[in-house]
């Protein structure tokens, strides 16, 4: 294990001593895949979504256990959102899991991605605050000093959540801190309070920090989307490893919604380093269904067009984002029918209501 | 650890009418900028460099104008200069003390030099998060990582410029009866001031450096975190703005440092 | 004035603080005037070493950042010592690229981390070609200046004997430059070591001991990043040991100078 590893660093200096970003010239096809979060202590895993579940139960090397010639690799992102997109800028990712803001962003800049399916949309967003920092609702963070992982979709979240309380991004003190460091920023109350989601309802579950809000059970609109994304060259060139890759992400999906694997669920994303008992908090009083749908619905589509909106508004991007074509939603269709999910996941209408369908 | 020069190839400005050989030098020197600029114009514009890879110059050129227009650059400029400007009179003042004792007295350096060696063997970056724990993430973070940097250099060249010092200057001293006091300040300092402003140049470079470091890990303005901002949001024209903001701010460091050296050494061969 | 002190007294006030600096730490610890939190016992500390040694694979991490750190130097100077010839021996190619260089130089060299990462990704090479960066410009600008000082008798010499270029990048100018080679070499190596720390610290996460200590900060584990950090100190004490070895290698054949 520790040998490949370092013969990968050998070949890595290999590779760079010719200083060319040309493609390897590689037999086997590397599937080279990345999610926009990592474990605590940087552990390989995550949680929270259909895409965790994939890594974690091994939905994709499943599916291609019988192609000896197809590996999977899997990259997970300390810098979360963003390094999602100079992966992609570079062409060393060629699937990953990220977050609506980013995937604006990679748009907006010029990268050619697909939205393939949908996972981790509709996640919930906290806020936590210094013990004694004595802030007790969003008004009060006027002024105060907030850690954000700019470019992420924590970070178009959390200016939504302050727009509707009147504040701007100016009106606090912005400081960019990834997870972990935001963690350890809070319960040393180097910063006055911070938006997350597990990391932080772990916090206040050690007593380190108070969660003094919640988009859960507020206005879903402030929620955050993710999804698949595909890195259009390589669907090009590999139409059907991409309608197997998304297969797997489905079936991964549907695991993850079935109400009796809740437990075994959060057993699976334990291997990331959250305790089960903030995952049942995380997901309480949500379907698994609801969280885990992979269905690129209205409310999915009206959703990113709005995150795009906004994010113009606020500046986060300087170009309008055009979303059409877009979402590739053909290869999860053609999943979906082969295998007999067309009525699993209920549809949702832009208004957030379920869709007749 | 003996003190390290960075050598660097300026001459001292001595003004003289440029003859018509060092126009053409003057203009050789732009060639290939000019080359590179039109090759990366023509790049992007024919879409060979992905624009996520390399923006376009035009589009860099439009965001360096904004943002100076905007204030924006000046901000963080300010932000990270007044840093830099606190830590390094901190670190190059303690580093001065530090290197004059260690150079004046044999006793506080075999006391004080091989613990001092011992931690200037730790990279500054690597103070870094044991800082943080220590301090925290604000202003005072910043201001100890880059007096750090600016210490090392200063007490070890300080130390080897008093210590080369030649020795016939001090028996002069001697025979003349200086008092501790003059010696030191007759002799010894300006004897070591060459030693002493590679000290400086050094100590600002790593100061610079460390601030870029620092103000990278934690920070919420500054031109370190513009680059961090421009990294996160995808905005390469930010980068290499700030890129451009941290280089022209070394150069104008680079090139007082090199007049005043000048200066100071013309007004000493003066006096002499 | 400087009066010669026998070795014995000079290694006995070295160790002194040392020494005077472990008792203050124990003892404050022990009495709990300091919080463990930021000062915990030189126990805890050894404790965590031998976690992270036995447990962790401390030394798997050391080898990451060695080898990054050595393949990035290897290839910044030996780029850098022939692309500082081409420019010493060339005077085209000096006044050329010579401006730019010097221009590009002043750009901090962390401040290159946001480009290389999206030119280079997430993986090894990005961080090899950052710290190939960081010992390719002392080396350059030394190798440089060695280089132009080359005595001009010398090569009047080799013009006499109608020395090609190659003879006379070998036979003169790479000679007579060594001394300032060796220093632009050390100075490298000191740049590189800081950063491999740089590179683990912003690029990619990797194993390495940059981000053993930057994951101790994030667990509030004082003795891990004291751990860290005096792996990080040993490193760069064994890698000056090594320059100046290699120093007085290199420069063997020279006669003492009065140094």
């Amino acid at each position: 294990m520790k040998l490949t590893s370092i013969l990968r660093l050998a070949a890595g200096i290999a590779f760079a001593g010719l200083l060319t970003i040309s493609a390897r010239a590689e037999d086997p096809l590397v599937i080279h895949v990345g999610y926009a979060a990592i474990g605590v202590d940087n552990r390989p895993f995550s949680e929270g979504t259909s895409a965790a579940t994939a890594r974690a139960g091994e939905f994709l090397e499943k599916e291609f256990a019988n192609d000896p010639n197809v590996k999977i690799e899997w990259t997970f992102f300390k810098g979360a959102g963003p390094a999602v997109n100079e992966g992609f800028a570079n062409d060393q990712l060629d699937f990953a899991y990220q977050g609506d803001l980013p995937s604006l962003i990679g748009r907006a800049t010029g990268l050619k991605t697909k939205y393939l399916l949908a996972s981790g949309a509709r996640k919930p967003l906290y806020l936590a605050v210094a013990k004694d920092s004595g802030i007790q609702k969003i008004e009060d963070l006027k002024g105060r000093k907030i850690a954000l992982q700019r470019g992420t979709n924590g970070h178009l979240a959390a200016i939504k959540i302050l727009e509707a309380h009147g504040l701007k991004e100016r009106d606090v003190q912005v400081v960019n801190l990834d997870s972990a460091a935001t963690v350890a920023a809070l319960t040393s109350k180097d910063i006055d309070a911070a938006f997350g989601d597990t990391q932080l309802i772990n916090l206040a579950a050690k007593g380190s920090a108070d969660v003094i809000y919640t988009t859960k059970g507020d206005d879903p609109r402030f929620g955050r989307n993710a999804g698949i994304i595909g890195r259009q060259a390589f669907i090009d060139a590999h139409p059907e490893i991409t309608q197997r890759v998304v297969d797997a992400f489905v079936k991964a999906a549907q695991w993850s919604s079935d109400e009796p694997n809740r437990a075994a669920l959060f057993e699976l994303w334990h291997k990331s380093g959250t305790p089960v008992p903030i995952l049942e908090e995380y997901f309480s009083k949500d379907t698994l269904a609801y969280r885990n749908s992979p269905l690129i619905d209205d409310l999915l589509t009206s959703q990113y067009a709005e995150q795009a909106v906004k994010s113009k508004e606020f500046e986060l991007v300087r170009r309008d984002i055009d979303l059409q074509g877009w979402f590739e939603p053909k290869y999860l269709n053609s999943a979906l029918q082969r295998l007999g999910l067309q009525k699993f996941w209920q549809p949702y209408g832009a208004d957030g209501k379920p869709a007749a369908s | 650890m003996a003190a390290i020069s960075e050598t660097s190839g300026h001459a001292g400005p001595r003004f003289s009418w440029p003859s018509r050989k060092r126009i053409g030098i003057g203009l050789t020197a732009f060639i290939l900028p000019v080359a590179l600029l039109v090759l990366w114009w023509v790049a992007s514009d024919r879409g060979w460099l992905a624009e996520q890879i390399l923006p376009s110059p035009v589009f860099v050129y439009e965001t360096a104008r904004d943002m100076i227009a905007s204030g924006e650059i000046l901000y963080h400029t300010a932000v990270s200069l007044r840093r830099v400007v606190i830590g390094f009179a901190i670190g190059a003042a303690l580093g001065l003390s530090l290197g004059v004792a260690m150079g004046l007295s044999e006793r506080v350096e075999d006391y004080v030099k091989p613990l001092f060696l011992a931690f200037a063997q730790i990279p500054t970056l690597g103070w870094i998060p044991l800082l943080m724990l220590l301090v925290g993430i604000d202003e005072t973070l910043k201001i100890i990582v880059i007096a750090k940097g600016a210490l090392v250099p200063m007490a070890l060249n300080t130390f080897t410029g008093i210590r080369n010092v030649s020795p016939r200057y001090l028996e002069v001293g001697h025979a003349l009866r200086f008092s501790r006091w003059q010696r030191l300040r007759l002799i010894v300092l300006p004897g070591a001031v060459p030693s002493i402003f590679t000290g400086i140049r050094y100590g600002l470079t790593h100061s610079w450096t460390s601030l870029v470091g620092v103000e990278l890990l934690a920070s919420s303005e500054g031109l370190g975190y513009l680059l961090v901002w421009g990294r996160q949001m995808f905005w390469l024209d930010t980068v290499i703005v700030a890129m451009i903001a941290i280089g022209l701010v070394g150069f104008i460091m680079d090139k007082s440092l090199n007049n005043t050296e000048t200066l100071i050494q013309r007004w000493k061969k003066g006096e002499a | 004035m400087v009066t010669t002190t026998s070795q014995a007294v000079r290694f006995r006030r070295g160790i002194t603080l040392p020494i005077l600096l472990l008792v203050v730490w124990e003892v404050s610890n022990r009495t709990g005037i300091v919080d463990p939190r930021f000062l915990p016992s030189l126990e805890e500390v050894v404790r965590a070493a031998k976690r992270e040694l036995i447990d962790n694979d401390l030394l798997g991490d050391l080898s990451f950042s060695l080898m990054r750190n050595i393949a990035g130097f290897l290839i910044g100077g030996v780029v850098g010592i022939g692309f500082a010839t081409v420019l010493a021996l060339s005077r085209i190619a000096d006044r050329l690229v010579m401006p730019t260089f010097n221009a590009l130089k002043q750009i901090s060299l962390l401040a290159w981390i946001p480009l290389i990462s999206v030119w280079f990704g997430f993986g090894e090479q990005a961080k090899i070609v950052f710290v190939a960066l960081a010992a390719f410009i002392p080396i350059v600008l030394n190798t440089y200046d060695g280089m132009r000082a080359a005595p001009d008798d010398l090569i009047e010499v080799g013009r006499a004997l109608k020395f090609n270029g190659r003879q006379r990048a070998l036979r003169i100018y790479l000679p007579s430059a060594m001394p300032s080679i060796a220093t632009g070499v050390h100075l490298g190596l000191i740049y590189s070591w800081l950063a491999t720390v740089g590179a683990e610290y912003f690029l990619a996460v990797g194993p390495g001991i940059g981000g053993l200590v930057i994951a101790g900060r994030e667990r509030f584990d004082m003795a891990m990043v004291m751990v860290g950090v005096i792996i990080l100190g040993l490193v760069g004490f064994t890698l000056n040991r090594l320059a100046y070895s290699l120093e007085s290698y290199l420069l063997r054949w020279r006669p003492k100078q009065n140094a």
